[in-house]
């Protein structure tokens, strides 16, 4: 049952976890997942589906950046609409939180 | 699991796809690799921490699906959407099953009225005034143009329906892309972790 609880809660934020992590800057995939994978207890494999459906819906766009190590790296980085939809799912996402913390702590 | 035998099960599983997509995919996952590798992990590592490779494989065919119907509507890629959404196997989505299966058979059943009525109409107005004695002509006729345009509507007004149908599927479906149990439950970090 936590488990499940777990599992739902995590497909609810991922999204707006990484339009979070990219509002602070832009970054390339592994880091975006090793972040949400040390921060939120994600699969790693599970950024890459997510992040071809943000770039086809116009959340992100990508950009390649020569690395020094290896080939280049892809960097993402929010669109005007991400950030858009970031600030929109912020709000909703802090009254949510907000109001089940208040009935949480008894207030209700 | 190598790196290797990771990406060759994934551009196998994902056989079908247009070949660019196929190759921007195996070329994320191939750089993943090469990161994690440069942090000093281990192959097998990053392919475990990556989780179960047809797992990864049934969310990035139903991502396509879904895509490649809301690009083109024809009832190839409904059936490709709706076999990518099934293909996920979330118990939730067979939950509906047997909400979605009444709704799609009386969907059909209108349909195939609407040909038949199509059909009726065509016929009596064609050959109805010929064969059948006893009725006035215009009469006939104007039956016969009744059927048909009748035909004509419900078949146009199903057709749209079925589309909002597959539509609201598609939206259900894609609320279970992301992550499933496999890709999550072995990595949860520990408590002390997440301070660090």
């Amino acid at each position: 049952m936590v488990e499940a609880v777990q599992v739902q809660l995590k497909k609810g934020v991922l999204e707006l976890c990484v339009l979070a992590l990219l509002s602070r800057g832009d970054a390339y995939a592994y880091d975006i997942s090793s972040r949400l994978a040390k921060g939120i207890g994600m699969g790693e494999g599970t950024i890459y589906p997510l992040m071809r459906r943000m770039q086809s819906d116009g959340l992100v766009a990508t950009y390649l950046v020569e690395s020094s190590s290896g080939p280049p790296r892809k960097y993402y980085k929010l669109t005007e609409r991400g950030r858009d939809t970031f600030t929109a799912q912020q709000s909703e996402w802090t009254a949510f939180s907000d109001a089940v913390n208040d009935i949480l702590g008894g207030a209700l | 699991m190598t790196r290797q035998a990771f990406l060759d099960r994934l551009r196998a599983g994902l056989r079908g796809l247009p070949a660019s997509a196929i190759n921007d995919i195996v070329a994320d996952y191939d750089a993943h690799f090469s990161e994690g590798v440069a942090a000093g992990r281990g192959e097998a590592e990053i392919a475990a921490a990556l989780g179960d490779p047809d797992r990864v494989i049934r969310e990035l065919r139903a991502e396509a699906g879904l895509k490649r119907w809301e690009e083109e509507r024809n009832p190839s890629a409904a059936a490709n959407a709706v076999f990518a959404v099934l293909g996920l196997g979330a118990i939730d989505i067979l939950v509906l099953l047997p909400i979605v299966l009444p709704i799609a058979g009386v969907l059909l059943g209108i349909g195939v009225a609407a040909l038949a009525c199509l059909g009726v109409g065509a016929v009596l107005f064609a050959v109805g005034p010929f064969v059948i004695t006893g009725a006035p002509f215009a009469a006939l006729v104007l039956a016969g143009l009744g059927l048909m345009s009748a035909g004509t509507c419900v078949g146009c007004l199903t057709t749209a329906a079925t589309i909002g149908f597959i539509n609201a599927l598609v939206w259900y479906g894609r609320l279970h892309i992301t992550l499933l149990k496999p890709a999550l439950e072995p990595h949860y970090p520990a408590k002390t972790e997440v301070a660090a």
